[in-house]
């Protein structure tokens, strides 16, 4: 539930920074750099998560 | 390869428009100012209103699916409410960040207030904390697309 979450935050934020990129020129660069919002989101996300699990507080 | 010549040539027509209908264009004042109420209003409203049609389509589709999923897995409504009359912040700083953060859905807040939906809050429901972030998230992304939507009518991007 919780990654499902996070991926459809991911998946929404990625889609409208992409549309928004004023360096992007072309469709490839937006769907690119979207592509790397939302990885980037769920990459750091789960790292995160794993960094801070054994921790006891 | 071109010789200096050639690219003095004039375009022909067809160059000139292709030319003409990528290049970013500056809109009146009032187009402007329309264009950023709507984009506010409605998410993809002002994008819509310039001619962005696919932009406009996607916008409304994302923001406005955002806000309405936050609401029906028992999101709320916030407002500014009072912490202590006393206090030199008056206000709980919190609920002033997120009913800023919602309030930028435009329409989808204000109707949703009118409506009557999403104004208790129950906070033990496993999917309160999921159903907020997403509404926030629906109104902050709308705040960049109206700052967006500015910049297409005062021709800074395409």
């Amino acid at each position: 539930m919780h990654f499902l979450m996070m991926a459809l935050y991911a998946a929404i934020t990625a889609v409208v920074l992409a549309a928004i990129d004023p360096k992007a020129e072309t469709m490839r660069q937006r769907v690119l750099h979207g592509l790397k919002t939302f990885g980037g989101f769920l990459g750091i996300g789960l790292l995160l998560s794993l960094i801070l699990y054994p921790l006891p507080w | 390869m071109q010789t200096r010549d050639e690219l003095r040539d004039p375009l022909t027509p067809v160059s000139a428009r292709a030319l003409a209908a990528e290049a970013p264009r500056t809109y009146p004042v009032a187009i402007r100012a329309a264009a950023v109420i709507a984009a506010w209003l409605v998410p993809g409203g002002g994008h819509l209103l310039l001619g962005r049609f696919g932009r406009a389509l996607l916008f409304f589709f994302t923001l406005v699916g955002s806000f309405i999923l936050g609401l029906s897995i028992e999101g709320r409504l916030f407002w500014p409410t009072v912490a202590d009359p006393q206090s030199f912040l008056h206000y709980d700083l919190i609920t002033v960040l997120w009913s800023f953060a919602q309030v930028g859905g435009g329409l989808c807040y204000v109707l949703s207030y009118a409506l009557g939906f999403g104004l208790s809050a129950r906070p033990e429901a496993p999917t309160y904390e999921y159903a907020n972030t997403f509404m926030i998230l629906a109104g902050l992304l709308n705040y960049l697309v109206v700052i967006d939507a500015f910049d297409i009518a005062s021709g800074r991007k395409r």
